[in-house]
């Protein structure tokens, strides 16, 4: 819709796809800036279903979560673990590591430079990792409690 | 020097992808994590996360079943804005304006055209009372004007002040 309606704007100085592709990107970080983020991250309303998903990828016999309902408690556990970065750094994390998009596709897609890119991209795998952790050991003292 | 299997490895960790990490960098962060338990527990750490991100990506998210109608709908009527003539949007969006403009203008030319007439009979007034007053004072210095000459020259700037 809102390239339909901004095509009068395109000046024809970069590609169509790169034009297509900045207004998607902004469109969506928008949107991820005006969803209400959660207040605080918290690991004590981790479901059973996502801890014997946890279990099962730490025995070493998830592998890839093949199933629907293994899909599906991957991505709610996703989408908890992005809620604790913002917009940008869970762009820059989910275009690079998700994707396996380049340092240079993610700076061409977002109008960011490539060592803002690399800031982002490593400031949010730390984050991620760090709640990860605290999962894990959410999950440990369940079991072990 | 440090050696290698006491350098913490979060910093390898973050850097890039595990998926994207060269295979002696793996063996570096495998030799440590076997006597750093904190190491461990993030190389695990890092490992889910990746899993959890790839399979985020690859989670396929369908549109509601009325996005296509929503859009095309929401296009009608942006078009349907468009197809009215500049020249109606602009006096849709100025015709408060335009309207107060006028009212005031009108307001304006009532007040200049019905003052000055209101006022015009006293200026009259004031001529004729000049002319009669000069007529009476110049009664001694004009002795050629016969009695009945004074009173209908006088009388006469009355009737034209009325």
């Amino acid at each position: 819709m809102k390239a339909y309606t901004q095509l009068g704007s395109f000046e024809g100085r970069g590609s169509l796809e790169g034009w297509l592709t900045r207004i998607a990107t902004n469109t969506c970080l928008n949107m991820v800036r005006g969803a209400k983020r959660r207040p605080e991250y918290t690991v004590s309303d981790l479901t059973d279903d996502e801890q014997s998903w946890l279990e099962q990828q730490s025995a070493g016999d998830g592998g890839e979560p093949a199933s629907v309902e293994n899909s599906v408690v991957a991505t709610d556990l996703a989408d908890r673990l992005l809620s604790v970065l913002s917009p940008e750094d869970q762009q820059a994390l989910l275009m690079i590591d998700g994707e396996q998009a380049s340092i240079k596709e993610v700076a061409e897609a977002t109008g960011w430079s490539e060592s803002k890119v690399k800031v982002r991209a490593f400031r949010a795998r730390r984050k991620v990792r760090e709640a990860m952790e605290k999962l894990l050991s959410y999950k440990n003292s369940r079991v072990s409690g | 020097m440090i050696k290698m299997k006491d350098r913490h490895i979060t910093e390898i960790l973050d850097r890039a992808s595990i998926a994207t990490l060269s295979e002696s960098e793996l063996n570096e962060i495998r030799v440590h994590s076997l006597e750093c338990m904190s190491c461990r527990d993030a190389f695990e750490a890092a490992r889910l996360s990746a899993v959890v991100i790839k399979s985020r990506v690859e989670a396929t998210i369908e549109p509601s079943p009325f996005f296509q109608t929503r859009v095309m709908a929401a296009l009608r009527e942006q078009q349907a804005v468009e197809s009215v003539p500049a020249m109606l949007r602009l006096w849709r969006s100025a015709k408060v304006l335009v309207s107060t403009m006028a009212v005031t203008t009108a307001a304006l030319a009532v007040i200049s055209f019905i003052q000055p007439s209101q006022t015009t009979p006293v200026v009259d007034q004031t001529a004729s009372a000049y002319s009669a007053y000069s007529v009476i004072m110049d009664q001694g210095a004009d002795d050629q004007m016969s009695y009945e000459q004074v009173l209908s020259t006088i009388y006469e700037d009355d009737d034209d002040a009325r």
